[in-house]
C-alpha cells in the first residue's frame, strides 16, 4: 500500500496547492474560523484550561506507561459485555478481519461513520477490490467520497471545499438541484443518506475513547450518522487504534472536555455515543453483534521509544493542523499521507516508514504553535526535529526505515563544515571577514549559488553591516578579549 | 555588574550596528560588557536540521567560552530559546549536562534582562510615530520574552504600537526552512507582509534578526513602503543613543 514519496512528488503537489487560489481562500477562512471559535470559547468558559490540559496529559500518559495491561483489561471487560474483540497487528490484518466478517454474513454494502483509522488502513480501497462497497455517511466524508478524494483534514475532511463547490458536487453526483445554502445542502445529504441507511446490515465506526475498566467505547460526533451506523445495523464493527485506551469514564470525560473545544470550538458535540456492547436479551434495538478491532499497525514501535511514545497521546482533535502556518497554506493533501499537519508529520513516518516519507519532516518551520495549542501537550516541534535527526542518523535510530532514508550528502557536508567553523573562533572570524568583504559580489553572483538562489527567489539580498569586531574594539568601555 | 554579550551569528554577519546599539543599551544602565572575540553562533542551523552530534560541538564551544559566572546577554529570543532551553535537551543524559546547565541558566534575552533584571524606565526622546510588531516564534513560545519587549515599548510615550492581526503567526523564516521550502516560506511571508501593510504604520519592528531579514528582504522585493527596523536600533534611537 505504501510507496516512496520523493522530494519531487512533494515539490510538485506543494506548488500545485499553493497556486490554487480557491483552495487557499477556503483554507484561510476555515482555519481562521476554527481558531477564533476555539479562542473565544476558551476565554469565556475555560479559565482552568491549562489545568485541564495537564489532567488530560496525565490521563493519557498513565495509560501509555502500561498500555499492554490496559489493553488486556479492556479486552476482558469488553468481552464480558458481549463485544467480540479482535487484534490486528497490521493494516492488512484489520482489513481481512472486516472483510471476513462481511463475507461470512453475506454483506455486500457497508456503511461507515467517520474513522481516520479506516483511512489509515485503506479500508475503502481494500473492500472495493474485494467487491464490497464501503459508503461514507459523515457529511464531509460523503462529499469527498463523491469526488474520489481523501480527507484533507482529520476532523473536517472536506474543509477545502466551500458551500458553492459542495452544491455543485451534489448536483453532479447526486442529481440534486443546485443549492449553496447550508440547510439546503444538509437536506440533500440527509435525504440521500436516509436512502442508504434503509435495510443496511453492517456499520463501521471509529472510536474516540476505549474505556478499559468498563469495556466500553465512546464515540464523539455531530451529525447522528455515527449513532445510525452503530445502532441501527445488525453488525457493528469499531476500529480502534490501541492508543485510544483510557482507564475510566472520568478520564474519558476529561479528554472529551479537551477534545470538543479544541476540535471545533464547542463545549460538547451534538452526539456522544457510549456503547457498552451489542443488543442484550429483551432489548428492542442495537446491533446483534458488536466487534472491536484493536489496531496496532506499528503503534508498538512508537510506544517503545522514550520520546515518540508521547505522540500516542493524541486525541485527534486537529487543532494542531488548524494552527499550523504550513498546513493552512498547502492543505492536507500536500502531505501525501493519511494524517497531515504537525501530528501527521510526527506519526506518518513511524506508521509507514521514514524511507517512504523522508520529505514530510521538512514541512515545518518549527514555529512551535502546534505544541502550544495541543490539548494533551504533545511536544510536536521537538518530535519533528527528532525526525530530522533520524534522517541524518544523528538521532536515536528508532524510526522504521530510517536506515534506508535518502538524505542530502551536500547538506551533511555543509553542516559538518558549519559545525567545525562555529566551534572555532579564529576560523569563524576569518569566514565572517570574507563574507563581509564579498558582500557586494554575493549580490552579483547570489543567483548562481543554490542556497542563496532559493533565498533570492522571493527576497532581496540584505544590506550587510559587517566589521563587527573592529567596531566593538573601538567602542569605549567594552572588554574585548 | 559584568555581563557577556553574545551578538549571534546574524548580529555578527549582517546586523553589526544593532550589536553596537545593544551594547550601548547595556552600558547606559551601568553594566560592564565583556565581548568574547571567539564567539560564533548558537547552533540553530544544524540543530533544527537534525544534526545533533554536530551541534553538540558548537554548544560545548559556547559553554566553555563564556565560562565566568556572568549573565550572557543575547539580542534574540530565538537564540535564547536555543541556548537556555534546547541546549539542555541536547545534553540530557550526557556527562557534560551539569556544565551545560550552569551556562544555560545564565542566558538572558536583552529585553528580558533590561526589563526583569535592570528594571529600566525609559524616557522617549523621539517624535510621535506609529509602529507595528512581529513576535519571533521562539521568543514567544520557547524563551517567552515578548512580554518584556512590549513592556519596554509601552514606556515609549510617543510610540503608538498597532498590533498585527496575525502577530503570533510564523513569518516563514524558520532558519533553513526558508531555503528548504522556499515556496511555502514565501507564502507565509506574503501573508505576514499583507498584514503589516494593512496596519498603515511607518515601521515594522522585531527583536529577531532572522525574521527581519526575511520580512524586510521580501518587502524590498515587493517595493513595500513600510520600513523595517530591528527593535534594539529603534530603542537606542528613542532613548538618544544615536545611530
Ligand atoms: S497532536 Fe494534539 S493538537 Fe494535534 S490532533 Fe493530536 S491532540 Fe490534537
Amino acid at each position: 500500500m505504501t510507496h516512496t514519496h520523493t522530494d519531487h512528488d512533494y515539490e510538485q503537489v506543494i506548488g500545485e496547492k499553493l497556486n490554487d487560489a480557491q483552495l487557499r481562500t477556503n483554507l484561510r477562512s476555515a482555519m481562521d474560523t476554527l481558531i477564533h471559535k476555539r479562542k473565544d470559547l476558551l476565554k469565556e468558559r475555560y479559565p482552568e484550561w491549562e489545568q485541564l490540559r495537564t489532567m488530560g496529559q496525565n490521563a493519557k500518559l498513565k495509560v501509555l506507561s502500561k498500555l499492554d495491561s490496559f489493553v488486556q483489561q479492556f479486552e476482558e471487560n469488553a468481552t464480558k459485555n458481549g463485544f467480540v474483540v479482535h487484534y490486528a497487528s497490521t493494516a492488512r490484518d484489520a482489513n481481512e478481519i472486516i472483510y471476513n466478517l462481511a463475507k461470512e454474513r453475506g454483506v455486500e454494502r457497508i456503511l461507515k461513520g467517520k474513522s481516520m483509522a479506516s483511512e489509515e488502513i485503506g479500508l475503502n480501497q481494500y473492500m472495493k477490490e474485494k467487491g464490497i462497497v464501503a459508503k461514507e455517511t459523515d457529511l464531509g466524508e460523503l462529499i469527498i467520497q463523491l469526488i474520489d478524494e481523501h480527507p484533507v483534514h482529520i476532523v473536517v475532511p472536506a474543509i477545502h471545499k466551500n458551500r458553492h463547490q459542495v452544491g455543485k458536487i451534489f448536483q453532479e453526483k447526486l442529481g440534486a438541484p443546485l443549492e449553496s445554502e447550508p440547510e439546503k445542502l444538509n437536506g440533500i445529504a440527509r435525504k440521500h443518506m436516509r436512502g442508504e441507511f434503509e435495510g443496511f446490515k453492517m456499520g463501521i465506526s471509529g472510536v474516540n475513547f476505549a474505556i478499559a475498566n468498563e469495556g466500553a467505547i465512546w464515540l464523539v460526533e455531530n451529525e447522528g450518522n455515527g449513532r445510525m451506523t452503530t445502532t441501527a445495523c445488525d453488525i457493528h464493527v469499531a476500529i480502534c487504534g490501541i492508543e485510544k485506551m483510557v482507564e475510566s469514564f472520568e478520564d474519558a470525560s476529561i479528554l472529551n472536555n479537551l477534545l470538543c473545544p479544541s476540535a471545533v470550538g464547542v463545549q460538547i458535540t451534538c452526539y456522544q455515543n457510549i456503547i457498552t456492547g451489542p443488543r442484550q436479551e429483551g432489548e428492542l434495538d442495537g446491533p446483534k453483534e458488536a466487534h472491536i478491532i484493536l489496531l496496532d499497525h506499528n503503534r508498538s514501535n512508537i510506544l517503545a521509544d522514550e520520546k515518540y511514545y508521547r505522540a500516542l497521546s493524541c486525541i485527534r482533535c486537529g487543532t494542531c493542523l488548524n494552527h499550523c502556518p504550513v498546513y493552512d497554506k498547502i492543505g492536507g493533501h500536500a502531505y501525501l499521507a493519511t494524517y497531515p499537519g504537525p501530528i501527521g508529520v510526527v506519526i506518518t513516518p513511524q506508521l509507514f516508514g521514514l524511507d517512504n516519507y523522508a520529505h514530510i519532516a521538512n514541512l515545518c518551520s518549527l514555529c512551535g504553535r502546534c505544541g502550544e495549542v495541543c490539548p494533551v501537550k504533545i511536544p510536536l516541534p521537538e518530535l519533528i526535529r527528532d525526525l530530522r535527526a533520524e534522517k541524518t542518523h544523528e538521532g536515536r535510530g528508532v524510526v522504521r526505515g530510517y536506515k534506508d532514508t535518502k538524505h542530502s550528502k551536500l547538506e551533511e557536508l555543509g553542516m559538518k563544515a558549519f559545525a567545525k567553523i562555529a566551534s572555532n573562533g579564529t576560523l569563524w572570524r576569518a569566514v565572517m571577514a570574507l563574507s563581509g568583504t564579498f558582500a557586494p559580489l554575493g549580490k552579483l553572483f547570489g543567483h548562481y549559488t543554490p542556497v542563496l538562489q532559493k533565498w533570492l527567489r522571493y527576497r532581496e539580498m540584505p544590506k550587510v553591516q559587517g566589521n563587527l569586531h573592529a567596531k566593538i574594539k573601538n567602542l569605549p568601555g567594552v572588554i574585548y578579549e | 555588574m559584568k555581563v557577556y554579550f553574545f551578538a549571534t551569528c546574524l548580529g555578527g554577519a549582517v546586523f553589526s550596528q544593532t550589536a553596537l546599539n545593544c551594547i550601548k543599551l547595556l552600558q547606559r544602565e551601568g553594566v560592564e560588557v565583556v565581548f568574547k572575540k571567539d564567539q560564533t553562533c548558537c547552533g540553530q542551523p544544524s540543530y533544527n536540521s537534525g544534526y545533533y552530534d554536530q551541534t553538540r560541538q558548537i554548544v560545548l564551544h559556547n559553554v566553555r567560552l563564556f565560562k565566568e559566572d556572568y549573565p550572557v546577554i543575547v539580542p534574540s529570543g530565538s537564540c535564547v530559546g536555543m541556548m537556555a532551553h534546547d541546549y539542555l535537551e541536547l545534553f540530557e543524559g550526557h556527562k557534560e549536562y551539569d556544565e551545560v546547565k550552569n551556562f544555560s541558566l545564565r542566558v538572558y534575552e536583552l529585553a528580558e534582562f533590561l526589563d526583569k533584571k535592570l528594571e529600566v524606565h525609559y524616557t522617549d526622546l523621539g517624535a510621535p510615530i506609529k509602529v507595528t510588531w512581529h513576535s519571533n516564534c521562539h521568543a514567544l513560545r520557547v524563551s517567552k520574552v515578548i512580554e518584556s519587549a512590549k513592556k519596554i515599548i509601552s514606556q515609549l510615550s510617543n510610540v503608538e504600537l498597532v498590533p498585527l492581526q496575525r502577530e503570533e503567526e510564523c513569518c516563514g523564516f524558520g532558519g533553513t526552512f526558508a531555503v528548504k521550502e522556499p515556496e511555502i516560506s514565501n507564502a507565509m511571508v506574503q501573508e505576514k507582509i499583507h498584514d503589516i501593510e494593512s496596519r498603515q504604520v511607518e515601521y515594522i519592528l522585531s527583536a529577531d534578526a532572522g525574521c527581519l531579514l526575511n520580512i524586510s528582504g521580501a518587502m524590498a522585493k515587493m517595493r513595500s513602503k513600510t520600513k523595517s527596523m530591528h527593535f534594539y536600533d529603534f530603542l537606542a534611537q528613542r532613548v538618544g543613543l544615536g545611530a
